[in-house]
């Protein structure tokens, strides 16, 4: 093949790929009132306008709350289970590594449904609670995986050359292995919280009246209002997903470790 | 490795547990509802009522039309892509491939947008077709097969790239070019040298692409609306509009179902192709 077909390929397909998104970005910089492109006009005014709609600001703060506090919650349980399936001859580790890689698999409108039959209403669980929970259980089959390779990387008889030397197994933990592995936890965090954050079929069926995530609430509302601001609100996810993976890969190669 | 096994299991627990107890017996009582029509009587009435009613069969097989049409064409795609990617010069390659993988980093409800704005009353296509004269009146684009499958495709191509990517760069370097010179044609250095070769990559790619587009919820809810139901926006629809949970739990089963079975079937065409 030539450099030209080469090219000619890749440039169609990217174009394909990421060409739509370059056209959100600045549909939402229209000064016009209606959603439109080109732009009737350039003006920044959706984009200015985007926070202060009372509805994105709620909604913005609980997906954040979910997207840390969740993802915090599965790397507290998500560490010692990666470190004990990697470093100890369980009895039934496969079968606690398939239940626990299950959330992947199940697609996320049946969690949501699920969830709310035969877990909320039963038990009488608050939306945000209920959306922590499944967050949660969202994220921890990444956690679990990604934590894992790192582990994977990390020789075990440095560990044990703690032990030998007097630390406790907890210490040779928090001292040898868990220093060992930042680089590790902070990726699955990273990748653990842009998954949160994007989530839309599980917590479809969990958020409630004035209780919604982020992406759902912007679903409603472009189902109501035509005008740019979803646009402009898009362009500036966007920007935001892509500066924490920019900066994690500048930061620590974060590639190295999905 | 450790030999304490009930520290081990200590560590192991809180996280099986978590999802047991929160994730798969919810999923497993949801499941097991589609087994009984009637609270308490185990049958399956419940699927021959789904399929006896036009518009599901009619879903059902649009879900399945539309995942194998995507997932054909994301690998057609996704070949000729993978192959410019792997012969790009070291320099470039590392910032195209990650122009390919930055559409996953971004949220698919901004990238299902996108479509509206190309496809819309107003959008640029119909601008373009009433500009030059095709048609007087805008034609409709969003809510159809087309929309849907177009934003399905764009979604999930990045993931048929990758898995394809990271196969190619395992073929030695010089085995195409062997096979050129010893007069194979394009089409039979695809089929015979490098289709065998990646074939691994195209089974994880394509049940990645398949199950993808299968279970996706907002490209269909936003492009196809309810004049294009898909499965899982049927789902919602017999939940929150007429609250019929039987069937609701046969289209999870069906979805997990058509799930699990694409990925036994890849497997197995991988498997007996070697």
């Amino acid at each position: 093949m030539s450099r030209l077909t080469i090219w000619v390929i890749l440039g169609v397909t990217l174009t394909f790929l990421i060409g739509p998104f370059l056209i959100v970005i600045f549909a939402g910089m229209s000064a016009g009132e209606a959603l439109a492109f080109p732009p009737q006009g350039l003006s920044l005014k959706w984009y200015a306008k985007v926070f202060t709609v009372e509805s994105f600001r709620a909604s913005f703060a609980l997906s954040l709350f979910l997207a840390i506090f969740g993802t915090l919650a599965a790397l507290a349980i998500g560490i010692p289970a990666a470190y004990a399936l990697n470093r100890y001859d369980l009895p039934g580790a496969e079968m606690i590594r398939t239940i626990v890689a299950a959330p992947i698999i199940v697609p996320g409108i049946i969690v949501g449904l699920a969830l709310l039959r035969y877990f909320v209403v039963p038990l009488d669980v608050t939306i945000t609670m209920a959306l922590f929970v499944t967050h949660a259980a969202l994220v921890l089959p990444y956690a679990v995986r990604v934590v894992s390779s790192s582990l994977n990387n990390l020789r075990s008889d440095m560990e044990e050359a703690a032990v030998i030397l007097g630390c406790t197994r907890f210490q040779a933990f928090t001292k040898v292995v868990l220093p060992n592995i930042r680089g590790g936890i902070l990726a699955a965090f990273i990748l653990g919280f842009v998954t949160s954050f994007n989530e839309v079929p599980a917590s479809l069926f969990l958020s409630g009246p004035g209780v919604r995530t982020l992406p759902i609430d912007m679903l409603s509302y472009m189902e109501i209002t035509f005008d740019p601001s979803v646009a402009a609100l898009s362009a500036l996810l966007a920007f935001m997903s892509v500066a924490i993976v920019f900066i994690a890969e500048r930061l620590l190669g974060f590639s190295r470790y999905v | 490795m450790f030999l304490n096994r009930s520290e081990g299991l200590a560590l192991a627990l809180p996280a099986a547990l978590f999802t047991f107890l929160v994730f798969l017996v919810p999923v497993g009582i949801l499941l097991s509802v589609a087994f009984q029509a009637e609270p308490g009587v185990w049958s399956l009435r419940g699927y021959v009522d789904f399929f006896s009613q036009p518009l599901n069969r009619t879903v059902f097989l649009r879900t399945l039309k539309l995942g194998i049409l995507v997932a054909g064409t994301s690998a057609v795609i996704g070949y000729l892509a993978a192959f410019c990617i792997v012969n790009l010069p070291a320099t470039s390659r590392g910032s195209i491939f990650g122009l390919v993988v930055l559409p996953l980093m971004i949220s698919p409800v901004a990238r299902t947008y996108a479509w509206i704005v190309i496809l819309g009353r107003t959008g640029i296509v119909n601008d373009t077709i009433v500009g030059l004269g095709l048609s007087n009146t805008p034609i409709r684009l969003l809510f159809t097969e087309t929309a849907v499958f177009v934003g399905l495709l764009q979604l999930f191509l990045p993931l048929m790239i990758i898995s394809l990517v990271s196969a190619m760069e395992n073929i030695p370097k010089d085995v195409v070019p062997a096979a050129r010179v010893l007069g194979a044609s394009w089409f039979q250095v695809f089929f015979r040298v490098i289709l065998p070769l990646t074939k691994e990559g195209l089974v994880i790619g394509g049940t990645l692409v398949f199950t993808g587009a299968l279970t996706a919820y907002i490209t269909p809810a936003i492009l196809g609306g309810s004049k294009v139901l898909m499965l899982e926006t049927l789902l919602y629809q017999k939940v929150n509009v007429s609250n019929d949970f039987v069937s609701a739990s046969v289209i999870a089963m069906i979805l997990i179902v058509m799930c699990f079975s694409a990925n036994l079937v890849l497997k197995r065409i991988a498997s007996v192709r070697s």
